[in-house]
């Protein structure tokens, strides 16, 4: 079995919560990635049979949504937003200056540093990065520099 | 100078507040005071019509009256559905963020007096799947309020059963189209459907179904508890009722949700007295309204009035009341290219126009920026835009081409620099 038989409890629950089975596919996926970090073929398979649908039905949500993953990649990924209230901050500069400071650990493979076009509703509090699922804002030079040791001491 | 407007704000009453304001200080300054009257004085049918009389236009965008999409649900027995879309996702836009963060049990308040409302038991709560914190604070309140008898099985004594799902989104903008929502809480790739049937009619799980955004639900609870005219003592009504929040972002130093009463403001009010002006003292080249999907207006336009019908006669749209303010260093080609990065990014694939269409605009408008354009390229952009424009299920595909035209027709000659030149004329940002 790909899954842990925690996630798989879990998912059982899902389904009984909804008013129909289905409505648990997508939050299935979102456990069973928290498994393995990504979600391999089998996950997706395994997902699919607890809630009773087609495997069909969960690759096609697990290869659309932008924070389920079918390939893995580093334990730690930071997505920064370049929409354009980031990019009107210095969005651009804080890609180059976390790509330039976490060079090692980017060749290491324990890091990845993304640029995405999304916005994530933190405008306000431009330049900002989302650190796995955590956001960071404000992202100044000082801020830039801590988020950078904090990356780097993991 | 500033404005010195005597307002208290309604939705967002503590400004800078970051905590969530707990079930007892919430109760403390009258919170779920609405929703008792409602289930102890009023009927179903009478908060429809409060809400009616209120005014109130949805807050998401469209600014539909939210007491008319309300008497749309047949008031047949069987299951009905309210659906929050708590899917904030377009460019610039941070209020319901702020909402849910700061003031979740007024956000599950306005959520109960619509189930009330429209004879729901269920009510989800899509929420986008990066706002985490949000989504938890969320459900904490969520259970404060059962643990208290406020929500559940016998809300506060009565029969009235209302239960709230938090669903969390993965990182989709089209979920935020009513349609695409449904399909993802139902499990299936979301794609917006075609219409009719309506969601009033068929909505999730084919059942009749409410849509509504947060912010409008946020205005409930005071409409109910105070009464339709106190509200209409609020902005300028019967068109621009109430109160509004509007996300200031860009190039301003002080950038945030300010909630003020519709049409109590202009553009260059809240930009120069709440915002506290351009960063650098610089000069305004344009202002976004409706974060990325409805066309810039130009400088000139700076004392519209912020309401729905103001800025609608400017040539805009007020929709979410997402500011993105640009300045004279701003590169209007660059900006075009990055808002049509996104929609190039989050077109759902369904249709033909809009999934190829998003894509052709981007790399087009890219090889403009990078100093490879051509004289033709303009009428190509304006003509492939009226290739998707109309021509798709959503608004999506149509919003997809507002930075492309709007910027075309207001700034032509900064494309044409960049063609004549062979390359970009400002200093990269």
């Amino acid at each position: 079995m790909a899954l842990s038989e925690q996630t798989r409890a879990a998912i059982d629950q899902l389904v009984a919560r909804y008013p129909e089975r289905r409505t648990a596919l997508l939050p299935a996926l979102k456990l069973a990635q928290a498994d393995a970090g990504w979600l391999p073929p089998e996950a997706i398979a395994e997902a699919a049979d607890l809630v009773g649908v087609p495997h069909s039905a969960a690759l096609e949500l697990a290869a659309f949504y932008t924070m389920l993953r079918t390939e893995p990649g580093p334990p730690t990924r930071v997505v920064v937003c370049a929409q354009l209230p980031c990019a009107l901050r210095g969005a651009e500069g804080l890609i180059r200056e976390l790509t330039h400071g976490l060079a090692a650990q980017i060749a290491a493979g324990s890091v990845e540093v993304e640029r995405t076009a999304e916005c994530f509703g933190a405008c306000h509090r431009a330049p900002m990065a989302r650190l796995n699922d955590a956001y960071r804002e404000n992202l100044d030079a000082d801020g830039r520099q801590r988020l950078i040791a904090e990356i780097a001491g993991q | 100078m500033t404005v010195a407007l005597d307002y208290a704000p309604v939705l967002l009453p503590h400004p800078g507040r970051r905590t969530p304001v707990s079930l007892t200080e919430y109760r403390a300054d009258d919170g779920y005071a609405g929703w008792a009257k409602a289930l102890k004085t009023m009927t179903p049918e009478e908060v429809v019509e409060q809400v009616k009389a209120s005014g109130l236009r949805g807050r998401g965008g469209a600014g539909f009256p939210t007491g008319n999409k309300w008497g749309f649900i047949p008031k047949a027995v069987g299951a009905k559905y309210v659906a929050v879309n708590a899917d904030e996702s377009e460019p610039g836009t941070f209020k319901d963020r702020e909402l849910i963060e700061v003031e979740p049990h007024r956000v599950i308040e306005g959520v109960a007096l619509c189930c009330y409302a429209i004879g729901a038991e269920t009510a989800f709560i899509y929420i986008r799947g990066e706002y985490v914190e949000a989504a938890d604070r969320l459900e904490a309140a969520i259970a404060e309020a059962e643990a208290a008898g406020l929500l559940g099985q016998g809300c506060l004594g009565t029969s009235v059963n209302v239960r709230m799902l938090v669903f969390r989104g993965a990182g989709a903008y089209i979920c935020g189209e009513e349609t695409a929502l449904l399909e993802s809480l139902e499990g299936r790739r979301p794609m917006p459907r075609s219409r009719p049937p309506f969601p009033a009619v068929e909505g999730l799980y084919r059942r009749p179904t409410v849509i509504n955004n947060v912010e409008t639900l946020a205005n409930v609870p005071a409409i109910i508890d105070r009464g339709s005219g106190w509200y209409n003592s609020i902005g300028t009504p019967p068109r621009n009722s109430g109160p509004k929040i509007f996300c200031l972002s860009g190039r301003v130093n002080r950038p945030g949700n300010y909630e003020l009463p519709l049409g109590a403001v202009t553009i260059r009010e809240l930009i120069d007295d709440y915002g506290k002006g351009v960063i650098g003292g610089k000069a305004v080249k344009g202002v976004l309204t409706a974060g990325v999907s409805a066309p810039i207006l130009t400088a000139d336009k700076l004392d519209t009035k912020l309401d729905y019908d103001s800025v609608q006669a400017a040539g805009s749209m007020l929709g979410s009341a997402s500011l993105i303010v640009l300045d004279e260093d701003t590169c209007i080609v660059r900006a075009a290219t990055l808002m049509e990065e996104f929609f190039r990014h989050e077109s759902c694939g369904k249709c033909t126009p809009c999934r190829e269409g998003t894509s052709w605009l981007f790399k087009i408008l890219s090889r403009i920026e990078n100093g490879r354009g051509a004289p033709a390229d303009l009428e190509l952009l304006l003509s492939l835009s009226g290739e998707i424009s109309g021509k798709v299920l959503c608004a999506l595909g149509d919003f997809a081409t507002s930075p492309v035209v709007a910027t075309i027709k207001q700034y032509r000659a900064e494309y044409e620099r960049h063609i004549e030149d062979g390359k970009c004329p400002f200093a990269p940002w």
